[in-house]
């Protein structure tokens, strides 16, 4: 049986096609003004590297804060509902998922049957998600991708505010004029951020395994960040920004293998 | 009237206000429309009884020309906020009850000119609402009972004053210690005589019964419908919580002909298995911040029409279930127990989070309990305002005592505003989603 | 002799009218066509007072009386006092009377009611210790002490003795003399002196008691239930643990079904907080005399209960319907 799943997010739009319990193809595209064209692309992205044609597909399933959007999507299922799917599925003894994306930061707490039992959501601001650490590389002008290498040489962390990226902004900027080095600014906003999202984690409860997902997990330096919080060790899988459409094609496997039966 | 300096209100010009009115009301139409459009395409079966509902919850309608005529006729209006204020005691005067918290999202917007927006919303919107002379019902109260339960409502209580009489009634914190009652009654009798002076009719023992007996009978008639909802859904929630509110400002004795009737409807229904909604759909309670039509009618919205779909049966609003709970309970017909009685239906059985006692507010709890146990409840959604403190604080509390039991409880905040809907909709989604897998397993 | 057959014959009448109609009372009310429990409670205490009548005219045991009131309640708790007094109905006529004419009760401090609470005890003890002191006091008859004894607490009104005061039996029995060791339990004094009815005591005394029981009952509901000593058993064995069991008629209360309104309390004659002060469960207190006036009036369906062992035979209901005791 061939299932997809399409997570389309703030930022951009991740395919999975899942092929009999492995992942065959994925594709991604930025979501830009159109995120239903921006599906059709990710979608033809992840049927090529597959060698599948749509017509393969026996189910669609859309998640993610568009996901009203999708074209010739049978069914939806919501990112918490897709992260647990996928944090199980990856890591079978995940109790504590965390995702944290563009834009919004979610953790989902799953009991022992892999189902979700409660979730919290980083409510309505970006300072907690991805948004903020590309915000602040734009304050210390330096790429995204270098931020985290950056923040592992620090040997101190100086404390700013992450209650707001505005706010944040503002903080860095103090810290570049009593020239701080750029490593330990990159550390702060590492450790501000990864304060956030621990208390948020902290509203559930901190049960292991814990998995890290979406696209800011391929960030080093938070990733550190976030397990000196913690004080635990975090799993992160191979590709952590496809886990939304991952789970949501595990949504649309079992759909379809409900509507066989 | 020594000055007419305003104490709160900032002056604005009659031409604004007009151009305001006009525009927040064409809004508020639409929205009780559509509200009412979507109530009725999503409840499968909806019972013919509900159409006196939607006709009287229409705000700027029919109930507003009928409380003018009576006006003119030399009724008095009695406004009150929150559930406190003594109904038994405005219907023995012969004045007509109305409650006037707001539910206008655009007047929310109107009061951050007057009070910060960290205020809560509901205090906001209210304030808006006077700014620009939009609710019916405050317009046309002849004096206010303003009962000091949260610092909002006290302070709103005196941003009003501005305008119109307010007879402030203080309230105990700590509802179970025989001074806090003294204190209570002392206040009823305080506010008796201002009902007295006001309507310049007195409020006899037999006046006074038969306005008890007069809210008995409702309070039996709305026991009735939310028993209906023990069971499998025959009514949508929403629908139900529209029968509620419209108590707020309906006439009382014919809301109650118009209740028992939707009640020998629903019976009729049950007997027919003729359901609201599908019996998969899980069953959700709301406590929190109450919720007032017609704007802020989001969250039954999102829960009825979500996908999957989920069904209200039961809440803890005091917009809803837990205005006319409980009823007055009379030992002996005389003046002093009764208001004894009426004075301990209002203070002691209220769970409002504005009390404390040994305890805590563990009446809010048994409550919520109870409801979870008797309505089948799944889930809990725990909806708080911004800036609703007490709300907000007793949710650790209640997280807690619901864990314990096993019951999903989701914490949702938001505003008095319609886009948040959105982000609103993902997380009650969520968690509606999460309350179907675990009733599948 | 004639007379005496005509009278036997009265009373039994009387007690199978009144007996028949509280079975029917009962029955009405299992069918739930009557929602008040109170009028059944008027009847079944009509049928006690001509029961007490009867049985009253036969010479009686003291041991059985104290097997009566002191043992029965272990199990039934003060039921007796709430249904079946002939004491009780006298107050609780004085409470309708009340009623009628729309004046309202007055209550007693909590904490004054409590100390009667305890008083009784001492007021048990004292009259079980009579017969002991006054033998010891005097071992002749003293007429004093056994007239001022007698007046206050039955002699004038013989006929009515159960009416006035459920003690009365425990103090003169009509017959039947009980002696352990050298103590006649029978008290020889009294029954000696109940013949006396001349003299200023016999007036004034009777009168004094018949003016302070309907002023103090027209003022305060079942004033006399407050401190009676005959009601004082339940709550002896109920404080031990290992006893908690014991009361098998009780009150019992659902936590979560209670949102305390306060009716409980406010409606209840002896002024009984614990409960609306208990948490949930069964109900421990030795001043309910489970008139159920407060499951009657209870609005919270099933939030009050009265169980016997562990069956509910009554519960509070939505009575929401107007009252008709106006």
């Amino acid at each position: 049986m061939i299932t997809a799943g399409v997570d389309l997010g703030t930022q951009s739009v991740k395919v999975v096609i899942l092929k009999d319990g492995s992942v065959v193809g994925r594709g991604k595209a930025f979501s830009g003004f159109d995120p239903a064209k921006a599906a059709e692309q990710a979608m033809d992205e992840a049927l090529m590297t597959a060698n599948l044609s749509l017509s393969d597909l026996s189910h669609v399933t859309a998640t993610g804060a568009s996901m009203a959007l999708a074209p010739k999507a049978d069914s939806t299922v919501s990112m918490m509902g897709a992260d647990a799917k996928a944090g199980i599925f990856l890591f079978p003894k995940a109790r504590t998922i965390i995702d944290i994306g563009a834009e919004e930061a979610r953790a989902v707490k799953c009991d022992d049957r892999g189902v979700m039992v409660e979730f919290v959501v980083n409510e309505r601001c970006a300072a907690g998600a991805g948004a903020f650490i590309e915000a602040m590389a734009r304050a210390l002008e330096v790429k995204l991708e270098e931020m985290g290498p950056l923040s592992l040489k620090a040997e101190r962390a100086s404390p700013i505010n992450a209650s707001c990226v505005i706010f944040g902004e503002s903080d860095v900027v103090t810290l570049i004029h009593r020239q701080e080095s750029k490593p330990e600014i990159a550390r702060a906003v590492f450790d501000a951020m990864a304060d956030r999202i621990s208390s948020m984690v902290h509203r559930l409860g901190v049960n292991p395994d814990v998995v890290l997902l979406g696209g800011v997990a391929k960030d080093v330096g938070f990733v550190a960040s976030l397990k000196r919080k913690l004080g635990i060790d975090i799993l992160i899988p191979e590709f952590p920004e496809f886990a939304g459409a991952l789970g949501a094609a595990l949504t649309a496997a079992s759909k379809a293998e409900r509507s066989q039966k | 009237m020594k000055s007419q300096q305003k104490k709160y209100m900032i002056e604005i010009s009659q031409k604004e206000i007009e151009e305001l009115r006009n525009s927040v009301k064409a809004t508020s139409r639409k929205v009780m429309a559509e509200n009412i459009a979507r109530m009725k395409k999503t409840s499968k079966n909806r019972p013919k009884a509900m159409e006196y509902f939607d006709e009287v919850a229409d705000l700027f309608g029919k109930r507003e020309k009928e409380i003018q005529a009576a006006k003119e006729s030399g009724k008095k209006v009695i406004g009150y906020m929150c559930l406190f204020a003594p109904i038994e005691m405005i219907l023995a005067a012969d004045a007509i009850p109305v409650r006037v918290n707001s539910g206008w999202y655009d007047t929310s917007k109107l009061g951050d000119r007057i009070v910060p927006v960290e205020v809560c919303p509901v205090i906001r919107s209210t304030i808006g609402a006077k700014m620009i002379g939009l609710s019916p019902y405050l317009e046309l109260s002849d004096a206010l009972i303003s009962v000091l339960t949260c610092d909002g409502m006290t302070k709103l209580g005196e941003i009003l004053s501005d305008y119109k009489p307010v007879w402030a009634m203080p309230i105990p914190r700590v509802k179970d210690s025989p001074q806090s009652l003294r204190f209570w009654r002392d206040g009823l009798l305080t506010v008796k005589g201002q009902i007295e002076a006001l309507t310049g009719n007195k409020i006899t023992r037999k006046k006074l019964k038969s306005a008890i007996e007069k809210t008995q009978r409702a309070t039996k008639a709305f026991r009735r419908l939310q028993d209906l909802r023990k069971g499998n859904p025959v009514i949508m929630g929403r629908d139900a919580m529209l029968v509620n509110q419209t108590y707020m400002w309906d006439d009382i004795t014919r809301w109650t002909e118009k209740t028992e009737a939707l009640c020998d409807e629903l019976e009729e229904k049950v007997r027919r298995k003729e359901w609201a909604c599908s019996l998969d759909a899980p069953r959700v309670m709301v406590t929190g911040t109450p919720m007032i039509w017609p704007d802020n009618w989001k969250l039954p919205t999102l829960v009825e029409e979500g996908k999957p779909q989920g069904v209200l049966v039961a809440d803890e609003l005091c917009s809803s279930e837990r205005l006319l709970y409980d009823p007055v309970g009379v030992d002996e017909w005389t003046m002093d127990d009764m208001l004894d009685a009426i004075g301990e239906r209002y203070l002691m059985a209220s769970t409002c989070p504005c009390f404390t006692s040994k305890d805590g507010n563990v009446d809010r709890i048994n409550w919520i309990l109870n409801k979870i146990k008797e309505w089948n409840v799944q889930g809990v959604i725990y909806y708080v305002v911004r800036g609703c403190m007490s709300y907000a604080m007793e949710y650790t509390r209640i997280k807690k005592v619901l864990d314990g039991i096993n019951i999903p409880v989701y914490y949702l905040d938001t505003e008095y505003t319609r886009e948040d809907v959105g982000q609103m909709k993902t997380r009650v989604e969520a968690f509606l989603e999460m309350l179907t897998a675990r009733i599948d397993i | 002799m004639v007379i005496e057959i005509l009278g036997e014959a009265l009373k039994l009448m009387v007690l199978a009218g009144l007996t028949i109609a509280g079975i029917l009372t009962i029955l009405i009310w299992k069918k739930g066509l009557a929602t008040r429990v109170t009028y059944l409670r008027f009847v079944i205490q009509a049928a006690a007072l001509a029961a007490f009548f009867y049985i009253f005219t036969y010479p009686i045991w003291l041991l059985i009386m104290l097997i009566v009131i002191l043992v029965i309640p272990i199990a039934f708790g003060r039921f007796f006092c709430g249904w079946l007094c002939p004491f009780g109905l006298y107050m609780d006529l004085i409470t309708v009377a009340r009623k009628a004419l729309k004046i309202r009760h007055r209550d007693l401090p909590d904490r004054l009611n409590k100390f009667l609470h305890n008083l009784r005890y001492v007021l048990l003890l004292v009259f079980l210790l009579l017969p002991v002191v006054l033998l010891l006091m005097d071992p002749l008859p003293s007429v004093q002490l056994g007239i001022v004894l007698a007046e206050v607490l039955g002699g004038p009104f013989k006929p009515m003795n159960i009416l006035l005061g459920p003690i009365i039996p425990l103090i003169v029995p009509w017959a039947g003399p009980l002696v352990i060791g050298d103590v006649n339990f029978s008290y020889p004094y009294v029954q000696d002196i109940i013949g006396y009815t001349s003299g200023i005591y016999a007036t004034i005394f009777p009168l004094i008691f018949v003016a302070l029981t309907v002023i103090g009952s027209f003022m305060i509901r079942r004033v006399w239930c407050r401190f009676c000593p005959t009601g004082a058993s339940l709550a002896v064995v109920n404080r031990f643990k290992g006893f908690k069991w014991a009361p098998a008629l009780h009150l019992d209360k659902d936590e979560e079904k209670c949102t305390k309104c306060g009716i409980c309390k406010r409606v209840c004659s002896v002024q009984v907080t614990d409960v609306y002060e208990q948490k949930g469960g069964k109900i421990d207190t030795s001043m309910c005399m489970l008139c159920l006036r407060c499951v009657e009036m209870c609005p919270y369906e099933g939030c009050l209960k009265l169980k016997i062992g562990g069956k509910t035979i009554f519960e509070s209901r939505n009575w929401l319907k107007p009252s008709d005791s106006d």
